[in-house]
């Protein structure tokens, strides 16, 4: 009988399926379901600094019969963050009681200075690991590449210097020279890596002319981004990843592993099938190996992650080869 | 103005006293406090209720001459007023029927942990008390205690009665010996950290009660905040008692000695 | 109102009054100047009043400009209603008792309004010179204080009339300016009043909060003396929903509840080593100072005397605190807001005489991280510089980190003044009353009444934190709601024993 356990955020997981950082993830009874289903771990949706200030503007600009003096507001960001903390870590200790498995909590900020209070707060509460969701778009004309990249560098080294449970971080793949950049990240003491952040997309309504929300959930094949580059990176750094984006079938969780990730997250296939799909997965992937008489994950982990040293060359190679044979 | 009614002197350095005050003997439960102003220049001080008469309309306390303000305190008489007194306050103690409860009282903290002894053997339970004191004369309220322990264990520094040794010993001999469910203690800053160090090794859920440096008591200034289990809590509002092995002891203690400078001032004008 | 009005404007004495100077003359005057102490003498004394007050002549000289309007948009700037005409016209014909008792009709504490007040949002940003005339407004704030002192330091304080007794008992919860306006309201209609306070002195933050120089306590012990004799009664050391429970109060015969218990929790900022010794809020600090005398040697209550004293904050509770510091002898007694000077919600004239002072004003720096000597006390500050940025949804400039720019400022004592959260206290004893997010008690804004029917609210428990006036006018306007609730349901109960009795 196939075992299914494998490493990532530092912990030994039951199982290669996380759920990702969502909404479901914010709900105890959603995350009861989820670790029932055979969750390797589960993400508790991400704290995100942007919500905090969201709040806070609505506070400034709702309107009140009773108006407060001026004083009353001008630090009222501190209570908001206090309070969106204090719900956080209240989370995050029913879960811990609620439930087996892993619990992961997730970060989501802008200012260095917040990165590292909320970082300390949400260990503090008993959080197994911690992801650092770094997501920078890079749509700043002013910032140079160079800027953006400490901007990890500088929130990685911050937050490892205060926190004792593992971290693993969440990027982009927004890098002129990505490989590079993750092998550096791969360096700093990360207990992983997941590759990649998702961002909402705007899109554009031209009955009303209005920018609006695209698609919030991932298409199927959104996953082949971050396959190519887990199977580029995997056996380039020591430490493992995790994939995410895309992954609405326990085939696709079947080639990530043999790309080299050590674990996959998943949240749209979710929203759409329910918690269940996670034991549905586990069930899959486990007949896959038995029919192939794998017993554990690290039989066949990176078996089909590139290995050559050119990768560039063949990836272009492989384009040309795949076109130059079709005609149109 | 509150009229003290009766004062009973334990020992050199501690005094009890039973102050009129009926309403807050009405509405008081084991685990509460007070915080009392003796005259127009005094400090106002936290002391925790021993016990309360709600017929005689009377409140117990138990001080102890630790600076300036206690001792004045002490040394008021029988039919002598306090000019403000202020309560209950603070959260009252949580007390279930929970089997075997271990209850530690260290010196001046034996008085506030009668009412809480009372209590869980009214709830049911079985109790075992370890009082401990510097010496014999620091040891109160003993006779008060056995009426409401199944055992009581006595433990002296220097061994001048019951076993010579610290709270800790008698607490360890009781948890190895019988299943205890559940522990309070109550004592200077030092003897709850350490008791609850040891209460954590074998797992036993225990409860501290702080002795925060206080100015109003009503959850207004923050002189007494606390870090329990990474969060800052007010020892008058969400206290005194806390979870004993989330509180974060080395902070409570270094923060007792706030004003260590000011009191030894205030002290040494005193003894002119 | 608008009637009220009209009839004291055509007194006699009034129309006369007006005669007596052209309008055309009366704006030509300039606007007088409050005198003040020294700074550098003042700041020897926690005591001693900044602002000194008008003399006669001065009062009655700038009582002159005001120009009698047919149409007085000052009185739509003050919360409680003063009618502000009357008041300074009978200071200028020499009548300064009469002023006084103008005074008194609407405001309970004209004394302490006259000192408080941020009449540049109020009366005076309202007063036809600053609308219309683009000129300096009358100082209505100078002559309020001065025919209320005037008032206080003669032989007759005058005590409003009171209705007779209707013997039905109400509590007010909280001794601050909300209480004390409402007991004023509801004891000239006849209620018997009971203010409950959980300190042993009376006047909330009127005693604990404002300083001695600003507000001094004999200032407001005159004022609760009228409130006393009019028949009010103030219970100490009573914590209602503790001492005595909601249920224990309506047994005892109290029929409604005004709940006025203010915004005493203090707020931190939950930095790293927030808690090391010498870091307090303003609330412990101002307490220490104000109420327990801490400054004083003969009071047993110490406060920590630094010799580098940071205030953190821009608003008038963070100008106390550090003007309070100065004087307790800081070498450097600063202010470290995060926006700008412009910025600082605090009374310009507040900050004018911190600078005058030596307050020194670190603008755009806030707090990371405090670090403490071998002994937990604090020694060490570390700041970042901010810089303004977009402006936030209600238009004022965020402040943006400026990253990698942190430095150390050496500090002894910390006070931390960025606002103070509703005391829990009440809504924790009452489940059923229906409690914002942020711990408000939810009211209706016309009448100030609560989910519980017989329970009204308002001050800085309804607002959040609001200024001391602002709660004076939740004060007056709850009187006039419990005022109607206890008319209908006593009604109704009279109706109900009378149908039984049938």
């Amino acid at each position: 009988m196939a075992n299914l356990k494998t490493q990532f955020f530092g912990l030994e997981l039951k199982s290669p399926v996380i759920a990702a950082s969502s909404s479901m993830t914010a709900d105890l009874n959603q995350i009861k379901k989820l670790a029932k289903a055979g969750a390797g771990a589960i993400v508790l949706k991400s704290i995100f600094e942007e919500e905090i200030d969201t709040q806070l503007q609505e506070e400034l600009t709702k309107s009140r019969d009773l108006e407060p003096d001026p004083e009353y507001l001008d630090y009222f960001d501190y209570i908001i963050k206090d309070e969106n903390l204090k719900d956080y870590t209240n989370l995050i200790k029913q879960a811990k009681e609620a439930v087996d498995v892993p619990i992961v909590a997730s970060v989501s900020c802008i200012s260095a200075s917040d990165w590292v209070l909320f970082a300390q707060k949400l260990a503090e509460a008993g959080a197994d690991a911690l992801e650092l969701n770094l997501f920078l778009l890079p749509a700043d004309v002013y910032k140079t590449s160079y800027h953006n990249e400490q901007f990890y560098f500088e929130t990685i080294k911050k937050v490892l210097e205060v926190v004792s449970i593992p971290v693993s971080i969440k990027i982009s793949h927004y890098f002129s020279n990505l490989g590079n950049v993750v092998k550096k990240l791969s360096e700093t003491g990360v207990a992983g890596i997941t590759l990649f952040n998702r961002f909402y997309s705007p899109d554009i309504d031209i009955r009303n002319e209005t920018v609006i929300g695209a698609d919030v959930l991932s298409h199927d094949n959104d996953y082949l981004l971050p396959l190519r580059w887990t199977g580029i990176l995997s056996s380039k750094i020591d430490c493992p990843l995790s994939a995410t984006t895309g992954i609405h079938a326990a085939e696709t969780v079947i080639k990530f592993l043999l790309a080299g990730a050590s674990a996959v997250q998943v949240a749209s296939v979710l929203y759409n099938g329910g918690a269940e799909m996670i034991s549905q997965f586990n069930e899959e992937i486990a007949e896959w190996m038995d029919e192939k008489a794998y017993t554990e994950i690290n039989d066949f982990k990176g078996k089909l992650a590139i290995s050559s040293k050119h990768v560039a060359v063949y990836e272009r190679a492989q384009f040309m080869k795949y076109f130059s044979a079709k005609r149109y | 103005m509150y009229k003290i009614v009766q004062k009973e002197q334990f020992s050199e350095k501690v005094v009890k006293l039973v102050v009129h005050a009926p309403r807050v003997a009405r509405s008081r439960k084991p685990g509460h406090f007070i915080i009392l102003r003796i005259d127009e220049h005094g400090e106002r001080i936290p002391l925790t209720i021993a016990e309360a008469d709600t017929l005689a309309g009377t409140i117990t306390l138990v001080v102890q001459k630790v600076g300036v303000s206690s001792t004045r305190l002490c040394n008021m008489s029988p039919g002598d007023t306090i000019l403000d007194l202020v309560g209950p306050l603070g959260k009252a103690t949580q007390i279930d029927k929970v089997g075997t409860v271990l209850a530690c009282g260290g010196g001046v903290g034996i008085a506030p942990l009668l009412p809480i002894v009372e209590g869980f053997k009214k709830a049911g339970n079985r109790v075992i008390t370890v009082l401990a004191a510097r010496n014999k004369d620091l040891i109160i309220l003993e006779e008060e205690i056995r009426q409401w322990s199944d055992e009581v264990i006595i433990m002296t520094d220097d061994g001048s009665y019951g076993e010579k040794g610290l709270v800790t010993t008698g607490a360890e001999k009781v948890i190895k010996r019988e299943n205890v469910d559940e522990c309070i203690a109550i004592g200077p800053a030092v003897m709850m950290k350490f008791t609850a160090l040891l209460t954590k090794k074998y797992q036993l859920p225990t409860q501290a009660s702080l002795n925060a440096i206080m100015v109003d008591g009503t959850g207004m200034c923050g002189a007494c905040r606390a870090n329990v289990g990474g969060q800052t809590k007010f020892t008058c509002i969400d206290g005194p008692e806390f979870d004993a092995h989330k509180i974060d002891f080395d902070e409570l203690i270094s923060r007792l000695g706030g004003y260590k400078e000011q009191e030894k001032e205030a002290w040494e004008k005193v003894v002119e | 109102m608008e009637e009220y009005l009209k009839i004291e404007r055509e007194k006699e004495w009034r129309a006369d009054l007006r005669k007596t100077i052209k309008n055309k003359e009366r704006i030509e005057l300039q606007r007088v100047k409050m005198p003040s102490l020294d700074p550098m003498e003042r700041i020897k004394y926690q005591d001693r009043e900044v602002n000194l007050g008008l003399d006669i002549q001065s009062a009655k000289a700038e009582a002159v400009r005001c120009m009698d309007c047919v149409n007085p948009t000052c009185i739509e700037g003050c919360p409680v209603s003063i009618n502000i005409p009357k008041f300074i016209k009978n200071i200028e014909r020499g009548e300064v008792l009469e002023a006084a008792k103008a005074l008194k009709e609407t405001s309970a504490l004209p004394a302490v309004c006259g000192r408080v007040c941020p009449q540049e949002k109020q009366c005076e940003a309202n007063c036809f010179y600053t609308l219309k005339l683009k000129k300096e407004p009358v100082a209505i704030g100078f002559l309020e204080r001065f025919a209320a002192d005037f008032e206080q330091n003669s032989d007759t304080i005058s005590v409003p009339e009171t209705a007779p007794g209707n013997n039905i008992k109400v509590a007010a919860i909280g001794s601050g300016p909300a209480s004390l306006s409402f007991a004023g309201d509801m004891v000239k209609l006849g209620y018997d009043v009971t203010v409950f306070e959980a300190l042993h002195e009376i006047g909330g933050v009127l005693k604990y909060g404002i300083p001695e120089f600003r507000l001094p306590n004999k200032v407001v012990d005159i004022e609760l003396e009228s409130l006393r004799k009019m028949g009010v009664k103030f219970e100490r050391n009573f914590i209602v929903g503790r001492t005595a429970s909601f249920n224990d109060l309506k047994e005892e015969g109290f029929q409604a509840f005004f709940v006025a218990s203010g915004a005493g929790l203090p707020r931190f900022m939950n930095l790293p080593g927030e808690n090391y010794n010498g870091i307090l809020s303003s609330n412990e600090y101002l307490t220490r100072v104000n109420l327990m005398h801490a400054a004083q040697d003969n009071y047993d209550t110490p406060v920590l005397k630094g010799k580098n004293v940071a205030v953190i904050g821009g608003g008038n509770t963070a100008m106390d605190s550090v003007r309070t510091a100065k004087r307790l002898g800081a070498e450097r007694a600063m202010i470290v807001y995060r926006r700008s000077r412009e910025e600082m919600p605090a009374r310009v004239e507040e900050v004018h005489h911190a600078e005058e002072e030596g307050i020194e004003f670190l603008n755009l720096n806030n707090p990371v991280e405090y670090f403490a000597d071998e002994n937990g006390r604090v020694n060490r500050m570390r700041v970042q510089k901010m810089e303004l940025g977009e402006p936030d949804a209600s238009g004022r400039r965020r402040p943006v980190v400026i990253e990698g720019s942190e430095y150390d400022i050496p500090v002894d004592v910390v006070v931390v003044a960025i606002g103070v959260s509703p005391n829990p206290l009440v809504p924790s004893e009452l489940p059923d009353l229906k409690v914002s997010r942020w711990g408000t008690i939810d009211v209706d804004p016309e009448t100030m009444q609560s989910s519980m029917p017989e329970l009204f609210a308002g001050g800085d428990i309804v607002r959040g934190g609001a200024t001391v006036i602002l709660a004076m006018g939740d004060g007056r306007k709850a009187a006039a709601g419990m005022h109607q609730y206890l008319l209908t349901a006593n009604k109704t109960n009279k109706e109900k024993i009378e149908a039984k009795a049938k």
